[in-house]
């Protein structure tokens, strides 16, 4: 059984289709990022399997059972960390948490204990009596993130769970969504941080349009990039070698050879752990040393790049 | 029931904390009543139904009730905007059940609001049964959620444009209030301006109206027949009513953001 799996799934608003025919499928106790430009259809997927929006059709089941046919199962399995944390304004964190875990069933005589332990965590314990509109951004973020935290659900969904948050904060999340997953949760994190993704993923769904691009683990999507590694060689006392050139270039993962100096090559390569022994031992064939190999792998938004010809960023701010 | 109980609590619990809006509404209405009322009842003179004081107390009652009605159904439309449906719906209870505590919340703020002045309007007319209270007390009730229904089945026009729903709520209240009997009984404006009376019997407020007056022992021959008022309160808020739980179970969805 998947944690989710969605078939052709569709969500239309009025005249504009957010998603179009998603197929997607989560694994039980993964982390599965969902990259995607703002307008990619992220955050409707989330709401979908969260049973707040409806699908137009197509099928969505949240570890086995249909959303649209049993919403209330759905909700009682599942946690949501809402992209904008909003809405109750004189509200306290600390109610709007005790009132959260008491929905969600935590037994009353946890409740205070547990809820003190994530206000600490989260570093909101000094906040926990001003209002909610009090609040900055940051510490609303992580009030939502808390909310997971309380509720400690089987399958937990974070809509952008760390924007608007600083450097630390960030990590604090990030180290708490982990903390979940290793207790056994399936996590859903729809986020357009590469760093987010990176540091969370087990694998990266790329949406764009509504649709599913490519999914597969971060090591994998950057492998698929052809030429997405870039391996710096630098040589001593070479001279203008055409033929080692020739020979580097004829390396199977080789894409493009590019000659900085005489002695220095920038060589763009699939996959460079398998070809960098390769290219040494040619070097060291023809008695040549390397003084340096530097090799870089590419980023996750090379990988939105190549296969979606956009910059994340770009898309992001257009 | 727990659970609805405990989104009743939460939701209404930061009004009372402290209880400054509701506070502000009992001061209004006592302002209303023993200033503008006495001084209004000197120039208002109807002979038939004794103090207009009276009359334009229940009135007020009456328009206090409508305002607390769409008031409701407006904040159901600003929780879909700001976040707050979204994360209603999201939790692990039953639409069904969910419509009932915004119902029930919406009932119980009414009741707070109207606590003060009901009780001032009760002991200005004296002299009433048990029974003529509680059935004008139901009348409220009935006003109060068909007027609240009405404002939760427009809203899906604020979820094409909150801007559009604004315009329309408050130009149909303005409507809905000035073209009825709440200030005014039928007869006297047949009287006075047939038109006006004739639009008067199309607002929900004047069916309202009559009833509670009705029922506060005003003079039986100024209103409208108390069947067929008491037949229109309910239809308006069962109807409402049932296309709340219809909307929120089949159509609305919580506003997507991002």
């Amino acid at each position: 059984m998947y944690a989710v799996e969605t078939q052709n799934l569709v969500k239309q608003y009025g005249k504009t289709q957010a998603l179009k025919g998603l197929d997607f499928i989560v694994n039980e106790g993964e982390i599965m990022v969902l990259l995607g430009p703002n307008g990619s259809g992220k955050t409707t997927l989330l709401m979908i399997l969260a049973t707040v929006l409806k699908p137009t059709s197509g099928t969505a089941k949240v570890m086995g059972i249909d959303v649209a046919k049993y919403p209330t199962r759905v909700r009682q399995i599942l946690g949501i960390s809402f992209q904008d944390a909003r809405g109750f304004w004189r509200h306290k964190p600390a109610e709007i948490l005790r009132f959260h875990a008491a929905m969600c069933g935590v037994k009353k005589s946890e409740r205070d204990d547990l809820i003190n332990r994530v206000l600490k965590e989260m570093e909101l314990w000094d906040a926990r009596n001003k209002l909610f509109m009090q609040l900055s951004g940051g510490q609303a973020k992580r009030l939502e993130v808390a909310k997971i935290l309380v509720q400690n659900p089987k399958f937990a969904i974070f809509d952008e769970p760390s924007s608007q948050v600083d450097l630390r904060g960030k990590r604090t999340i990030w180290e708490k969504i982990l903390e979940l997953k290793e207790k056994g949760a399936t996590l859903l994190v729809a986020t357009n941080e590469v760093r987010e993704a990176e540091y969370l993923a087990d694998r990266v769904t790329i949406l764009e349009n509504g649709k599913n691009i490519v999914c597969d683990t971060v090591q994998n999507l950057k492998d698929k990039i052809a030429g997405g590694d870039i391996v710096e060689l630098e040589l001593e006392h070479v001279e203008n070698d055409s033929a080692l050139q020739d020979e580097l270039a004829k390396i199977p993962g080789t894409v493009k050879l590019a000659a900085l100096q005489e002695d220095k090559f920038k060589i763009y390569v699939s996959m460079a752990e398998a070809w960098v022994p390769k290219m040494t031992s040619l070097c060291y064939e023809r008695n040549i040393r390397v003084s340096s190999v530097r090799v870089t792998e590419p980023s996750l938004d090379d990988v939105f790049l190549s296969f979606t010809g956009k910059k994340l960023e770009t898309t992001e701010n257009a | 029931m727990l659970d609805v109980l405990r989104v009743v609590w939460f939701d209404l619990k930061h009004e009372l904390y402290p209880p400054v809006w509701i506070g502000l509404q009992w001061f209004s209405f006592s302002i209303q009543i023993f200033i503008y009322g006495a001084i209004i009842s000197q120039l208002v003179n109807i002979p038939s139904i004794g103090s207009y004081q009276m009359f334009y107390a229940v009135g007020f009652m009456v328009m206090m009730t409508f305002d607390v009605g769409s008031h409701a159904g407006r904040e159901f439309v600003e929780a879909a905007h700001e976040g707050r449906l979204p994360y209603l719906l999201s939790l692990p209870i039953s639409r069904s059940k969910l419509f009932l505590s915004i119902a029930l919340k919406g009932g119980l703020e009414l009741a707070l609001m109207l606590l003060v002045p009901f009780t001032i309007v009760l002991s200005l007319i004296g002299n009433l049964t048990v029974i003529s209270v509680l059935a004008a007390a139901l009348a409220l009730f009935f006003l109060g959620f068909g007027v609240a229904g009405l404002m939760l089945g427009l809203s899906f026009i604020a979820f094409k444009s909150s801007d559009l729903y604004v315009a329309i709520t408050t130009g149909l209240s303005a409507l809905l209030i000035r073209f009825s009997t709440v200030l005014y009984p039928l007869f006297y404006l047949a009287q006075a301006q047939p038109g006006y009376a004739t639009v008067a019997r199309f607002s929900p407020l004047t069916y309202g109206a009559d009833l509670v007056h009705l029922f506060l022992g005003f003079n039986p021959n100024l209103f409208l027949n108390a069947s067929i008022a008491i037949a229109v309160l309910t239809g308006l808020a069962v109807s409402t009513l049932g296309l709340g739980i219809f909307l929120l179970g089949r159509l609305v969805e919580g506003v997507k953001s991002g």
